[in-house]
């Protein structure tokens, strides 16, 4: 519920800040969507294109993306959502880093390196404590995964000195 | 008689070593990460998929099944003890199975959720048994006529059990089957919704879909509350309930069993209500409804046992028809495709050992849980006992191996991290991930059938409903769309899920 919304005089009186905000995302994403899809055939109901399926599904999504706008005006729904970015963010940049370190320099830089920055995610994070965890957990999953399940994780790739392994 | 002979070709194909020690095995992962708080059996299977890509399918499929159980005990275990269920079929079992925990009764909780399960998982396993062959032959009349307005039922169905709102749930469905059409066009191979990128053009992994949705934005979720939860120091107590809390089980225990068997057949993931529908019949049965929510045994051992049977019996769908009714099963089509295995009627007349193999296996799985994992219980909560602050760096790293194992790909971890963000949002505007994950899944399969209809029918559409089978599914579709709009019923199914 949203007991902030203000009424304005002879206007519409918002009441769903967050299906507007979503309804109007979505409006912008199909419409997207169809321009991506404007190079592609949609062919005739007896041999569907490629751009059928997707193209009036994007429609239909910014239908329904509109009545979820309308609908803002009209039924009480919940407020925005505060978005917290630091977990989202320390993790993300953890992914990308691992994402470029795995095939070279490999899983032993790699996953470390990831840990590290993954655990400043937590407002909670005892630096000290992450660093033996991130060490342990590294040499756990070599084992597990690539020892003991044989997954193909390159462990240390490293050029200059000719190591693959 | 078949059945049995059937049963017992399946059970030597099962307990043959290699098979026992690779169900063993993804019973004890599955249970490792699916006790991870705010893992459930979605991210765990998807995370843990990778494993399997080395055997051959009738093994990877026995340790899929394994791993799946795993999960399942994983989440009641996590749900029991620190009340954080892992999926929201497990968000019943919390209810009085936490209750339970702190009155030091946690064992007994924990025993009789792998004792009902265990019962449900063998009368589940006989009813596949019983049903696939019937089932498989009718599916052999299905056209695409047919295939097309049955998944349609299913996503229909799946927006009636979606929670909150149905427009929401029905633009998630559409989202998900938009994210599947993305990467070639599967007759003419012309690429999609790729933004020229070569790491999109073979489309979206399932698992990857799995993972960033539903494991790395749930940790996006958790990390805003910090350290919340507090694992229970009370004792553990007895792991086996005494006779007269057997007695007071066994009829829930079977209550839960057969209602879990029946919605788990159907399509469009029944098997999700089957819990609650447990819990609110031993509700209405007990001579002391007041003992519900205050560590009533009945409120565990009824929604463990229909949870298992309906995650057993929701195997139904996707081998007779070839139609994954939740995300769980679509995960299973994902390691079926990989081993070239195309789930369907045909499987069990095509390939008698990989499938009489996975039912056997399914009842040794819940055989490994009752003998093997239950002891193990003391290592379960010391794992829970890791401070969040680490285990979700674990979770991370976890998800990071199960992606490159897939396809050795590092642009693949980045499309997980977007679909994390993505998954992230959706809770922000109070959408759900569950139904654009089957949206995702049926969304091919719904193209290429809606393409073969209407070429056998020259583009007429109206073949859906000239066709008896397809025009039924159809109605049904339109029916329980319409039911889902109504005011009344929309009022006692958001009961049912408050509850």
């Amino acid at each position: 519920m949203t007991p902030t919304n203000d009424a304005r005089p002879g206007g519409l009186r918002l009441r769903s800040p967050q299906n507007l905000v979503a309804g109007l995302i979505l409006v912008a994403a199909s419409a997207f969507v169809v321009w991506m899809l404007s190079g592609l055939s949609q062919g005739t109901m007896r041999t569907m294109g490629p751009a059928m399926l997707p193209r009036w599904t994007a429609v239909a999504i910014g239908i329904g993306g509109a009545v979820l706008v309308g609908l803002s005006a009209i039924q009480e729904g919940d407020a925005l959502e505060r978005w917290h970015l630091r977990g989202p963010l320390f993790i993300i940049a953890a992914l990308v880093i691992f994402a470029g370190t795995i095939r070279q320099p490999g899983f032993l830089v790699a996953a470390p390196l990831a840990m590290l920055v993954a655990g400043f995610g937590s407002r909670e994070v005892r630096p000290r404590e992450l660093v033996i965890f991130a060490v342990v957990m590294t040499l756990a999953c070599a084992l597990l995964f690539r020892f003991t399940l044989n997954q193909p994780l390159p462990m240390l790739v490293i050029p200059a000195l000719s190591l693959n392994f | 008689m078949d059945l049995i002979s059937n049963l017992g070709h399946g059970a030597a194909i099962a307990l043959s070593p290699v098979n026992i020690a690779l169900c063993f095995a993804g019973c004890m992962l599955g249970t490792l990460i699916g006790v991870l708080p705010g893992i459930g059996p979605i991210a765990t299977i998807a995370i843990l998929l990778p494993l399997t890509f080395g055997l051959d399918p009738t093994a990877a499929l026995i340790m899929l099944a394994g791993i799946y159980y795993g999960a399942q005990y994983g989440g009641s275990t996590a749900s029991i003890l620190l009340n954080i269920p892992g999926e929201s079929s497990a968000v019943v079992t919390a209810i009085d199975g936490h209750e339970m925990a702190r009155q030091g009764r946690a064992g007994v909780a924990l025993g009789i959720s792998a004792i009902g399960s265990f019962i449900a998982g063998t009368i589940a396993t006989l009813v596949i048994a019983a049903l696939a062959g019937p089932l498989a032959s009718v599916a052999l009349v299905f056209g695409p006529a047919e295939y097309f307005a049955l998944m349609l039922t299913g996503l229909a169905f799946a927006v009636l059990l979606a929670r909150g709102s149905v427009l929401k749930a029905v633009i998630m469905i559409l989202v998900g089957v938009l994210l599947s059409a993305v990467g070639p066009d599967l007759t003419t191979g012309q690429l999609r919704l790729t933004f020229g990128a070569t790491w999109l053009a073979d489309g979206i992994e399932v698992a990857l879909l799995g993972m960033g949705l539903f494991g790395i934005a749930e940790v996006f979720r958790s990390l805003e509350h910090g350290e919340a939860r507090k694992v229970k120091e009370a004792p553990i107590g007895n792991l086996l309930p005494g006779r007269a809390e057997m007695r007071t089980s066994i009829n829930p225990i079977l209550r839960g069993t057969a209602l879990g068997s029946v919605l788990g057949i159907l399509p469009g993931n029944g098997a999700v209500l089957a819990p609650y529908a447990s819990y609110t019949l031993e509700k209405k049965l007990a001579a002391d409804p007041k003992r519900f929510g205050n560590g009533a045994i009945e409120g565990v051992a009824g929604p463990e046992s229909a949870n298992n049977a309906g995650a057993q019996t929701s195997f139904i769908p996707l081998l007779t028809l070839g139609i994954p009714p939740n995300a769980v099963m679509a995960l299973m089509v994902g390691a079926m495709t990989i081993h070239g295995i195309v789930p369907g009627p045909q499987i069990m007349t095509k390939m008698p050992d990989l499938f009489w193999g996975l039912i056997a296996s399914m009842w040794m799985g819940n055989l490994m849980l009752l003998v093997i994992n239950l002891p193990l219980v003391g290592l379960w909560v010391k794992l829970l006992q890791v401070p969040y602050r680490l285990m979700f760096v674990g979770i991370v790293i976890f998800c990071c191996i199960g992606v490159y194992s897939i396809n050795s790909e590092p642009a693949d971890i980045l499309i997980m991290a977007a679909l994390a963000i993505f998954g992230y949002g959706l809770t922000k505007f109070g959408f759900e991930p569950a139904p654009l994950t089957l949206g995702f899944v049926l969304g091919r399969m719904m193209e290429e059938n809606l393409r073969q209809a209407l070429m056998i029918s020259r583009g007429n559409p109206m073949t859906f409903l000239e066709r008896p089978i397809a025009a039924a599914f159809i109605v049904i579709a339109v029916a329980m769309l319409v039911v889902g709009v109504l005011p009344a019923i929309r009022k006692g199914r958001d009961e049912v899920f408050t509850e």
